[in-house]
């Protein structure tokens, strides 16, 4: 798959799979042991954990060592804390997911001017300048999540239907690049469908959004939440009120996968690559370490995931096989097929 | 009236002595007014003390002045100061986010939107992929709308005005008037510019795609501070924005910095060093073999662009660096005349050719420095914008910002605490609206869509 979306200043994307290291680079970085700390805007979800698991892996196996890792509980305050004490601390980089946009700027902007490099998750904070305040955004294509995951909502949605869009309400790149992107996929493929809105200031609140949504369109025939845990949360809601919609998100995480392979109301996912996105961010960490230029805006393209595939995506996702509740589903259409 | 330059001062008495003869009260209020509201904005003066030194006001004229712009919600008391025996003096501070500004840059390959506040500072931005030639006036337009209108209602706060930044070179206006678009061909009377103004009710106000990133990187990217540049932007075609002694020069028509068509080695700038020229290039080397890198990314996307040639580049692919070298040696020595001629401190250079890394950036600064004068090269810096593609659509906010701040035009709406009510808005407004029914909008043919996807009911899939 091609990336669709463009970089926070306009970037065009440079693919993350061609970023390798050469022997000298390795042989380098081996031997200056660097010292990089990673501020997450949470470390529980699992989009986190592969992340985290794709950057301490590569590090790792270049003598570099992950001497801190920050869960933000998606608290501006706490990363901008964070951000403050690191600055004095005098690491040799940072890996940071921005929570907000303005809110983080000058805190990022202040750690890098201290010499530390500071490369970017997902998010490049407007105001921020590459190659001065930080040295590259690492992201999966979120433009291209957001339309895959409208194109597989389509189907689910009959001629003239009306859709919910669950939408974070901070300011923040990625998600806000979701939602523009779903908007003009159906824009431009089902204008029949009217979109309505809700928005949440943090995950827990899904339920109730979903819930508030559905008492004032009692129409609704799908949603979209800009990632799985909302999506998770307020198919939750949507079931105990026992109501059948479907469902499409972001990102493969082990409850939305489970309820994708069981039938569920989740139909679709788009999904990123969190493990390969965390390689990929601490190659380039380590070469722009090395001194070597470095492009700003490095994209990961989505995996667009149904029932069907939902097995292998997993493990293409996650570098593991899928865990046994998906798994069966999948074996039983096996049996079924061979009977 | 004659179009002001861009470069927007803050109305201090001119020449030494005061204007002879006493002015009308009502005059001297909204003068007063807008004087001391642009000190405080522009930063020149933010205490009382300083405000009376710069505005040559009295004490009382100065505080009746002050509270009724903060009444109005265009100043409001700040942090104090340092003291110098005495007080601690308050500061004033300019009321940014009072509104929002949305501004655009449309590009032949990308759109961009974003939002700045009334310092002119980008608080958000998004830019997206299209073909402008294929989308055509209609769906760009359309498209622009959605995205402004989606920004104006996640921001919730009103609009005061929209820059929009367009291809080719846009012909001056009077300030406020809306201009007529026909920046690109194809676009022939398409009434772009009085849609945006009806539809949102605010000023339009329309540049040059390459004269607002000049403005853009002028203010907040590398050349913040310096006088003299020489911005150009490496896109499908090349162009160049001027800051001259701290103006930008747009020339008797609105025109300046069309050096795309100046012939470098027989060819013209664009056909050698344009975008479309280098992935012309890229292709022959990808289908010929000459590049692996090229070859492979060909396969996989189906095309290939300038960028694709600068990521080559940077993984050390031979033909890449190669290609880089040869348009980086044309445009460089298509500049150096230019250098001597304007003898700029700095010269920026921006656009997808420009984001290719640094082989291009050599070979520019190799030809500029071996064709151009010692003294032009003693103190010169090139090197690539830092604003990159969002330098458009900070550049678009400083036109809104200097074009709504002027001190004529703030005189007419300082005392009404917003441009929307002055009365050349209304003005500009109507004839928008009149030049919309006078003029018949040719109906543009539909953009062929794929076929909707099946509907599916309930079930696994």
């Amino acid at each position: 798959m091609s990336i669709s979306g463009l970089g926070p200043h306009g970037e065009r994307a440079a693919p993350a799979d061609k970023i390798n290291l050469s022997e000298v680079e390795e042989a380098a970085a081996r031997k200056r042991r660097f010292a990089v700390a990673v501020i997450l805007h949470t470390t529980t979800s699992d989009w986190s954990k592969q992340e985290l698991a794709g950057i301490v892996t590569m590090l790792g196996r270049f003598g570099a060592a992950v001497v801190e890792v920050i869960d933000c509980g998606f608290d501006v305050h706490a990363q901008n804390d964070a951000l403050r004490r690191l600055a004095k601390q005098k690491l040799d980089a940072v890996i940071s997911i921005p929570i907000g946009n303005a809110k983080v700027a000058d805190a990022h902007r202040a750690l890098a001017a201290t010499g530390t490099k500071v490369v970017l998750l997902d998010n490049g904070p407007t105001g921020l300048i590459p190659g001065t305040d930080y040295v590259s955004v690492v992201s999966g294509d979120n433009f291209g999540l957001g339309q895959t995951a409208a194109e597989l909502l389509s189907p689910w949605i009959e001629t003239g239907g009306q859709i919910g869009i669950l939408s974070y309400a901070a300011d923040f790149f990625a998600t806000h690049e979701r939602e523009i992107a779903f908007r003009k996929w159906m824009g431009d493929r089902r204008p029949d469908i009217s979109i309505v809105r809700g928005k949440f200031q943090e995950p827990g609140q899904a339920a109730q959004v979903a819930s508030a949504l559905l008492d004032e369109h009692s129409a609704l025939a799908g949603l979209f939440a800009v990632w799985d845990v909302p999506a998770t949360i307020a198919a939750r809601e949507l079931r105990a009120r026992g109501v059948k919609l479907a469902i499409t998100t972001v990102d493969l995480g082990n409850e939305a996968a489970a309820d994708l392979a069981n039938d569920g109301l989740i139909r679709g996912i788009a999904a990123q690559q969190p493990y390969d996105q965390g390689v990929a961010v601490a190659t380039i960490t380590l070469q722009a370490l090395l001194g070597k230029s470095v492009a700003p805006w490095i994209a990961l393209p989505g995996l667009a995931v149904t029932a069907d595939n939902v097995v292998e995506a997993y493990q293409v996702v996650w570098h593991v096989p899928a865990p046994e509740p998906v798994a069966r589903l999948r074996l039983a259409a096996v049996r079924d097929q061979k009977r | 009236m004659a179009p002001r330059s861009e470069q927007q001062v803050p109305n201090k008495p001119q020449g030494d002595r005061r204007p002879v003869g006493r002015p009308k009260v009502v005059d001297t209020a909204q003068g007063s007014l807008a004087m001391l509201l642009n000190l405080v904005r522009t930063g020149t003066a933010t205490t009382r003390q300083d405000l009376e030194r710069h505005s040559e006001l009295g004490r009382a004229s100065v505080t009746d002045r002050l509270a009724t712009l903060v009444l109005l919600g265009l100043l409001r008391e700040g942090e104090l100061g340092t003291a110098s025996g005495g007080r601690a003096p308050r500061h004033m501070e300019f009321c940014a986010d009072a509104a929002i500004i949305p501004v655009s840059i449309i590009e032949a390959s990308s759109l961009a939107v974003g939002l700045a506040d009334l310092g002119g500072n980008l608080i958000a931005e998004h830019h997206e992929a299209i073909d402008l030639a294929a989308a055509g006036p209609h769906s760009t337009l359309e498209r622009l709308a959605t995205l402004f209108k989606w920004m104006i209602e996640e921001n919730a706060r009103p609009a005061w005005g929209i820059g929009v930044a367009l291809p080719g070179a846009i012909e001056r206006t009077e300030p406020f008037a809306v201009p007529s678009v026909r920046p690109i061909q194809s676009w022939g009377e398409f009434p772009f510019a009085e849609q945006l103004t009806t539809r949102f009710g605010v000023p339009v106000f329309v540049r040059g795609g390459t004269q607002a990133m000049t403005m853009g990187e002028f203010r907040l990217g590398s050349a913040a501070g310096q006088s003299d540049m020489l911005f150009v932007n490496l896109g499908r075609t090349v162009s160049a924005g001027v800051i001259s002694e701290g103006r930008l020069h747009r020339g008797a028509q609105g025109a300046a910095g069309l050096i795309g068509s100046t012939l470098v080695d027989g060819q013209t700038l664009d056909s050698g060093a344009g975008a479309e020229a280098i992935s012309d290039e890229a292709r022959r080397g990808a289908r010929s073999g000459e590049s692996r890198y090229l070859n492979d990314v060909l396969t996989r996307n189906g095309e290939l662009s300038a960028v694709d040639v600068g990521h080559g580049a940077e993984l050390s692919d031979e033909f890449c660096r190669a290609l880089l070298s040869r348009v980086g040696r044309l445009v460089g020595e298509a500049l150096a005349p230019l250098a001597n001629l304007l003898n700029p401190s700095l010269i920026v250079l921006s656009g997808s050719v420009a984001q290719t890394g640094d082989t291009l950036l050599a070979a520019v600064r190799e030809a500029v420095y071996r064709k151009s004068h010692p003294l032009v090269t003693r103190d010169l810096r090139i090197m690539r914008s830092q604003l990159g593609g969002s330098a458009g659509l900070a550049g678009a906010a400083q036109v809104v910002v200097e074009e709504l701040f002027a001190q004529d035009l703030l005189r007419e709406w300082v005392t009404l605490g917003s441009p929307l009510k002055s009365t050349r808005m209304l003005e500009a407004l109507v004839s928008a609206s009149g030049r919309l029914s006078a003029e018949t909008v040719r109906p543009t043919p539909p953009v062929a869509k794929s076929t909707r996807p099946a509907i599916r009911r309930g079930g696994s899939s």
